[in-house]
């Protein structure tokens, strides 16, 4: 029998018995819609841990600190420390050249005296990269990230600016003076001096959140401007002056280097480089693995359980299909005494099974599609009311939705085997006996 | 009623494997015995049983209920297995075939006509009639004509789109000969094919029978309790008791 001949009998024979099987159908549509409301969640969450990571872009970060600095992340890193090479300009410039990587960004941070209007404040001041434009805490901005790489513009925590302003927003646009200590060159060069500068600044946005999630040391900064503005000023650094018991207090060193990559793929081999150089590099690259393990296994959980579901509806299959069977008997024996074969009557009865999946998993994706969504309005609802931004924490991708119907029709299928074998094997002589 | 028109026309399905074997018998059987096994005892419904039916031939098998004239009918239709034994209809050796090979002989040597008429309650009469089209893969283009022709030729187009609980027992007995003669068999096998009618319509239903067989040549060998029924219409009988074949001698007229 061709397969038109075979889905139109099977259409026929599931109309025939249309309130059993629109129930065998929609149990499957409630097991496939559990599974895929279960495995949106699993999905969206990571979708939305991977987004909020990712834009921090820890994990595409390499943080470079010198073996001479007895901070590193290293064990017996100062064994060698006079040996070690400096995190100087020469060693900012070949990492930069190194493949795949964006930005070298160093870390830049000092206290300050900020004065504006009548107040005078010590706050910690801090060089925000360019690259930082991208990041979360700036999405939330109020007012604008920094016009260009070397503008005379900050940025104030939003705590900061409420010291400044009752509305820290009135700040917006107005102008600030920082007072700081300027790095001088000393002749000899065995030495530098230190000078009190000023310069004037225009206040362009208000940070609610802290940049890189928080995860830097310049993160905890309450005033921040573009890192090129601040290496132009010279600001001097903690770096500078443990230079000075150094060797070279001429030469320009850097407490950290945070090289950022054009993605996270990079890391791991930038990583190895810059350790060959003889630096201290640490990445956040274990805890992405330890990550993705997480939610591959949490996937995996939410799957069983959504399944379940599917596995009782499977249950019901095998029942309609027996019940069918058990009904139909005359009418197999019939097919079988005109010439229908053994397995013309078992890929009806798996046509049957099959044309339930098929329907049963087109209704559970959507019904799963429905419940996610609606889900996802109530926390949504949640979330506002708690003032916090809006998060879509329920994701059904294409291939979910096309992975559940195969999926619901392969159970359906599996189903089918035995009360399909059943009628496969029926006598039909005792079969057109049967009344 | 015309069944002298080409739809009925027996033996010419055109499956390709028929034996040329023009002058043979349409049905032979040798030693032909079905054992069941009842618990610890053996059962013998048709035992030792031979027999030859020449092509275009109309026989009747005559013998009480229990005589094993339905089971032997089941054997030549490839519904049942043969215990021991041999049976060829239309040159095939049934006992060598798997039950792929079973079902093609059902598909296109052999049409079944039952007492009980066996129509699919729930599809119309030109549903039913497709069955055994949709299972010989006939091309959907031809099947619907085919449909209709033979619903004319035992006069039932008009009742194409009736369901048979719609109809009366004559003339869903027709329709079913119709859907047995839809894949143009070779044979027609017909089990007490008048056993639920009522006279008029049992005479309807053997005078088309009897037509087929003198006007188309197809070979019908009919099962029947009926003694008067077959002497009318059958041009031999054939005599079972308790699974075996009687002597003509043994025949009580």
């Amino acid at each position: 029998m061709n397969r038109q001949d075979l889905f139109e009998l099977a259409g026929r024979n599931m109309r025939n018995a249309r309130l059993r099987n629109a129930l065998t159908t929609m149990g499957i549509a409630v097991g496939v819609a559990s599974m895929v409301a279960m495995l949106s969640l699993g999905i969206g969450l990571q979708g939305f841990a991977n987004h909020k990571l990712m834009k921090s872009g820890i994990f595409q970060t390499v943080f470079v600190t010198s073996r001479q600095d007895m901070r590193n992340m290293e064990e017996n890193a100062d064994a060698k420390a006079g040996e070690a090479p400096a995190l100087n300009d020469d060693a900012r410039n070949r990492i930069a050249a190194l493949p795949g990587v964006e930005e070298v960004a160093p870390e830049m941070r000092a206290m300050s005296q900020v004065v504006y209007g009548d107040q005078t404040n010590f706050v910690l001041l801090a060089g925000l990269p360019w690259s930082a434009r991208d990041e979360d805490a700036v999405e939330t901005i109020k007012g604008n990230f920094f016009s260009s790489p070397g503008a005379d513009e900050v940025l104030l925590q939003r705590d900061f600016a409420k010291k400044l302003e009752t509305d820290p927003d009135a700040a917006l646009g107005k102008t600030l003076t920082v007072r700081y200590a300027q790095r001088q060159s000393g002749d000899s060069g065995t030495s530098f001096s230190v000078e009190r500068r000023e310069k004037q600044f225009r206040i362009v946005g208000i940070l609610d959140e802290q940049p890189f999630g928080g995860m830097r040391m310049i993160s905890r900064a309450r005033v921040f401007l573009p890192l090129q503005t601040a290496e132009a000023m010279n600001l001097m650094q903690n770096a500078d002056a443990q230079q000075v018991i150094r060797s070279a207090p001429g030469e320009r060193t850097y407490s950290m280097l945070t090289v950022r990559m054009k993605s996270a793929a990079y890391a791991e081999k930038v990583e190895d480089t810059v350790k060959k150089m003889d630096f201290s590099a640490y990445s956040y690259l274990d805890a992405t693995k330890s990550m993705r393990r997480f939610f591959a296994v949490l996937d995996m959980f939410l799957g069983i359980f959504g399944s379940l579901a599917l596995a009782v509806a499977s249950l019901a299959i095998v029942n309609t299909l027996v019940m069918a069977v058990l009904e139909r008997r005359r009418e197999i024996g019939i097919m079988k005494a005109l010439g229908a074969s053994d397995a013309d009557v078992q890929k009806l009865f798996f046509a049957e099974a099959a044309t339930m999946g098929l329907v049963g998993g087109t209704l559970g994706v959507a019904l799963g599609w429905i419940i996610g969504r609606v889900i996802n309005f109530g926390t949504n609802l949640y979330l506002q009311r708690m003032k916090m931004p809006a998060e879509n924490l329920w994701t059904v991708p294409l291939w979910l939705a096309a992975g559940a119907i195969v999926f619901a029709l392969l159970v359906s299928v599996l189903a089918g085997i035995y009360p399909a074998s059943r009628a496969a094997k029926l006598d039909p002589v005792r079969a057109l006996r049967y009344e | 009623m015309n069944v002298a028109s080409n739809p009925l026309d027996a033996g010419s399905n055109g499956n390709g494997e028929r034996m040329s074997q023009e002058s043979g018998a349409a049905i032979e059987a040798q030693g032909a015995s079905r054992y069941y096994t009842m618990g610890e005892t053996s059962v013998h419904a048709v035992e030792d049983v031979s027999f030859s039916i020449a092509r275009g031939e109309f026989a009747a098998l005559l013998g009480p209920s229990g005589s094993g004239k339905s089971t032997l009918l089941n054997l030549l239709a490839g519904l049942d297995r043969l215990s021991a034994g041999r049976v060829l209809v239309d040159g095939r050796d049934l006992s060598q075939m798997d039950s792929e090979a079973l079902a093609r002989h059902r598909r296109l040597t052999v049409g079944m006509v039952f007492q009980s008429f066996n129509l699919v309650p729930t599809m119309t009469l030109a549903d039913n009639i497709e069955l055994p089209l949709r299972f010989a893969e006939t091309p959907r283009s031809g099947r619907r004509a085919r449909v209709q022709e033979l619903l004319s030729s035992v006069g039932l187009a008009h009742r194409a789109e009736h369901k048979p609980p719609e109809l009366s027992g004559g003339e869903q007995q027709r329709a079913a000969i119709a859907r047995a003669l839809a894949n143009r068999p070779a044979v027609l096998l017909a089990d007490e094919p008048t056993g639920n009618l009522d006279s008029r319509n049992g005479q309807e239903v053997m005078s088309l029978l009897s037509e087929l067989n003198r006007n188309m040549g197809v070979t019908v060998l009919m099962v029947t309790h009926d003694a008067a029924l077959a002497a009318r219409y059958a041009r031999r009988s054939l005599h079972m008791a308790d699974g075996r074949l009687l002597p003509s001698a043994e025949v009580q007229p």
